[in-house]
């Protein structure tokens, strides 16, 4: 018997126009790890609501524990059987202290005190937050939470626990924390249905199903779906294929459904049999080279940057918040940072390192509790700064800035900040419409289209258009291509890349250590503090600590269990372009082209695609 | 230069956890003390009786070890309003208002009594203030949540349903942190786009004014985010028949004569109101 069974199932949403799910059948046994994945809008979150009975099919059948789900017992019980992590963690907290929060669930069955209890107590031991049993829920971190509403759903004792997205908004080190919570309940013998936008995610499940349009166009193993030369893998060019998959089709390897860093480079090495003619030119190893004291000022050794302006300057800056009340958090300690004029910038770190609060303070958003903030040029310690002028120079584009947006219409929503600025007329709809256009959403089209009617990538790019419309001399931008799917998040990187090229200083927060690599100097926060200042190429070859939490590209660590192998490269790559053509040159024994190949952050995936 | 934090000055909801006496008594007791201490609070027409609350919640304060200066910090917030009120006051006068003039400035002046009403407003204000920041300063929200729930639970009978009822105030203190959140990230969000927010700049019209863009999507965010969560709710098996519930408040040793007390400080505050009458 099936745990869960979909029969012919369609759904639509009321007054919309096509269904979200169209015939789609499908069956999910106990203690089952199944993927689902697909593009913005494919229907997988609708799926998931059906599953667990917060929405029944306008056409069809879906049976829990062989009851439907359009009868009120069976859409209970589907309630009670499988229980669902959503995407943002603060939404799904119902109560303002941990262990209520827990205890919701248990308290709804009508358990009895002591049973209560006892769930609340296991299911906190199980996700590893016994120690924040008391406190209140909303002080919690994003990956905190998620665990969180992780352990509220195990007390409910369900047999499948489905997650939407629910890795989408955390921070590297929160994701892996939140997948090995998944291994956990697969191995104690609970179904998993993990849906995500992540291949690399998906690949860890035994089984993956594939969305496009509302429809089922695959169910099988990951590595039938990326057995090559399968034609139903059309239907993932949105969502593109894990790393290790993108790099063994570059370098003509067989794809495997999940292959570490390691194994991969085992299969290189087997495969290139390179000349093995030590260290390249000017002992250019991927080892790292332990240099002394770390930079903390790119370009003040003349290899950054020319001695050019710079356009930010922190120095000692520390900054807390709820300053002066019992509930104080201290956010960031003694920065000292220099960011140069026209350069692009990535800041790194887990969440709650510092990376936000380090952007407002460089916008005027937040004022430093102490130190010194100087913001192109302007010191905004002083008395009479005009916080206005500097914030309009250096707009900051807030995280998920979509939620900001407040016209019925798109362009009158690009135009607030250029009204602001005291444009009118001609000159405000030719920057109006030239923003737009710079962020992909043609002007014509869009204009007079209905803010909320645009899709979530939509609204994303229309959110940096009104940024990008005030015309700055830096680009302050916060984790821009969050929870977006990989075809957007390409485009909004492409529109980063642009505005550097065009001398524009931007400086982005990101979770990507591939879109970190893409960037002319990576700032590493960790704690508040300020844990490292470089090239990318230093960063994560030379001054990387694992106790960042932040990982490194897969590129790098491909290179660095190569280098291990006695495989030297001659270059360090910092994607899988630039090592694909470094093992290709090592095994013709020339020197590489480049030293480290650095086209535009999609590469990869574009490289995957081509195929 | 000022920064954008709006948390800072929510007082409402600062729960100072400690292990006092005052802090362990059932949520019941503490509803029932803010009722006793709220009504005197409004209800005394003299300065002593307005200002004897005030002294209880801050001797309740002391012995639930929360500093005076953390109670009191709850009005300057709202010290614009009481000017607000004051200057009307001043500006109109009482029908058959015949006390002495104190001040007189043009056509306005201001009479004894109603410096005398605006004295009472201030000591009122700053009574409340202290009574519900104590209040919540040693009630967590869970607490308040589960003491509306013993308080209204023989109103059950009457087909009132006091567990949906402290759910509602629940989730409406669970909403203080996520609208004061939301509303930070709004207006940094346009802020950064040239709205004038802690620029220090413009009037007070101005200043109103650059709030208007953070309505609708505050109010749009406010209501995605409630059915998120009542979305979340559902798929945690929300339900109202037969629910159970986690915490329980044992009776605390003296808990039956602090309640007593409680009623007896209500009427004993009456009683000097009425006895100083005026004063």
């Amino acid at each position: 018997m099936h745990l869960i069974e979909l029969e012919e199932v369609s759904y639509l949403y009321p007054g919309a126009a096509s269904p979200a799910l169209s015939r789609i059948s499908l069956a999910v046994d106990e203690g089952e790890y199944v993927a689902v994945v697909g593009a913005n809008g494919s229907g997988k979150s609708s799926l998931l609501r059906l599953l667990d009975g917060l929405r029944t099919p306008t056409e069809g059948e879906v049976r829990v524990a062989s009851v439907s789900t359009s009868r009120e017992e069976g859409r209970r019980a589907a309630l009670r059987e499988v229980g669902l992590v959503f995407q943002f963690p603060a939404d799904q907290i119902v109560s303002s202290s941990v262990e209520e929060d827990v205890a919701f669930g248990p308290e709804c069955l009508g358990l009895p005190r002591e049973e209560i209890r006892r769930r609340v107590d296991s299911a906190l031991a199980a996700v590893g937050l016994e120690a924040a049993k008391g406190r209140p829920s909303h002080f919690l971190s994003a990956g905190q939470q998620q665990r969180l509403a992780v352990a509220g759903v195990l007390a409910t004792s369900p047999r499948c626990v489905a997650f939407d997205e629910a890795t989408a908004m955390l921070d590297p080190a929160a994701r892996r924390s939140v997948l090995g919570l998944m291994d956990a309940l697969v191995a104690s013998g609970v179904a998993v249905v993990h849906v995500t936008q992540d291949m690399s995610e998906a690949a860890r499940a035994r089984r993956v199903l594939v969305l496009d349009s509302g429809r089922l166009v695959f169910d099988g193993s990951p590595a039938e779906l990326f057995a090559s030369g399968s034609p139903r893998v059309g239907a993932l060019a949105a969502i593109g294929l894990p790393d290790w998959g993108t790099l063994a089709a570059m370098l003509g390897l067989e794809m495997l459904p999940l292959e570490s860093p390691d194994g991969l480079a085992a299969r290189i090495a087997a495969a290139y049999p390179a000349p093995r003619a030590g260290p390249g030119p000017r002992g250019d190893s991927v080892r790292p080279a332990r240099v002394g004291p770390r930079p903390r000022e790119p370009g003040a050794d003349g290899r950054g940057s020319p001695a050019g302006a710079l356009a930010f300057e922190l120095r000692g800056a520390s900054h807390s918040y709820l300053a002066g009340t019992a509930n104080e958090v201290r956010s960031l300690s003694g920065i000292d940072l220099a960011i140069p004029a026209g350069k692009l910038v990535a800041f790194v770190g887990r969440t709650g390192s510092g990376k936000s609060t380090a952007l407002q303070l460089l916008d005027g958003l937040v004022a430093p509790t102490s130190g010194k903030v100087a913001s192109l040029g302007v010191d905004l310690g002083g008395r009479s700064v005009d916080l206005k002028k500097v914030r309009t120079s250096a707009p900051l584009a807030v995280q998920r800035p979509e939620s900001a947006l407040f016209e019925t219409y798109a362009a009158d929503d690009v135009a607030f900040g250029p009204r602001n600025l005291g444009l009118s007329g001609k000159a405000l709809v030719a920057r109006v419409s030239s923003s737009m256009e710079e962020a992909g959403l043609g002007y014509e089209v869009f204009r007079d289209r209905r803010t909320r009617s645009l899709s979530g990538g939509e609204r994303r790019r229309l959110a940096l258009a009104g940024v990008l419309a005030m015309g700055g001399e830096a680009l302050l931008l916060d984790e821009p291509t969050s929870s977006l799917d990989p075809a957007t998040r390409r485009q909004v990187m492409d529109l980063v890349g642009r505005k550097a090229k065009e001398g524009v200083t931007v400086v982005v927060a990101t979770h990507s250590m591939d879109e970190a690599a893409a960037a002319d100097f990576v700032a590493v926060f960790s704690g508040g503090s300020l844990a490292a200042l470089g090239n990318p190429e230093e960063v994560f070859y030379d001054l990387y600590d694992p106790a960042w939490e932040i990982g490194r590209p897969f590129a790098v660590e491909v290179a660095i269990a190569l280098e291990d192998r006695g495989f030297h490269l001659g270059s360090r790559p910092l994607d899988l372009r630039g090592l694909a053509a470094a093992v290709g040159a090592s095994r013709r024994g020339a020197p590489p082209e480049t030293a480290a190949g650095r086209p535009s952050a999609g590469g990869a995936e574009d490289a995957g695609r081509l195929r | 230069m000022k920064g954008i934090e709006f948390f800072r000055n929510v007082s409402i909801g600062q729960y100072v956890d400690s292990k006092s006496y005052v802090h362990s008594l059932r949520p019941s007791t503490k509803y029932l003390w803010l009722l006793c201490l709220m009504v005197p609070g409004i209800g005394a027409s003299s300065y002593l009786g307005a200002a004897l609350p005030l002294l209880l919640a801050l001797v309740a304060g002391a012995a639930a070890r929360i500093r005076p200066s953390f109670l009191l910090r709850g009005v300057k917030p709202i010290l614009p309003l009481m000017v607000f009120i004051a200057v009307l006051q001043f500006l109109f006068s009482w029908p058959g208002d015949d006390s002495g003039v104190l001040f007189a400035l043009g056509p306005f002046a201001a009479t004894a009594r109603e410096a005398r009403l605006v004295a009472l407003a201030v000591i009122r204000t700053v009574s409340l203030m202290t009574i519900v920041g104590l209040f919540t300063a040693t009630t967590s929200e869970g607490e308040s949540m589960h003491g509306v729930e013993d308080v209204l639970r023989p109103l059950g009978r009457l087909g009132l349903k006091p567990q949906r009822l402290a759910l509602a105030v629940g989730v409406a203190l669970r909403f203080v942190p996520i609208i004061a959140g939301e509303l930070e990230d709004i207006a940094k969000a346009q802020a950064s786009r040239g709205a004038d927010f802690g620029s220090g700049k413009g009037g007070p019209i101005a200043k109103a004014k650059a709030y208007l863009p953070l309505f609708v999507p505050v109010t749009v965010r406010a209501l995605e985010r409630a059915e998120a969560m009542a979305e979340a709710m559902e798929a945690r098996g929300y339900s109202e028949e037969g629910r159970t519930r986690l915490a329980s408040y044992p009776k605390r040793r003296g808990e039956t004569f602090v309640r007593i007390a409680a009623l007896l400080a209500c009427a004993a505050i009456f009683a000097i109101d009425r006895f100083v009458q005026g004063l």
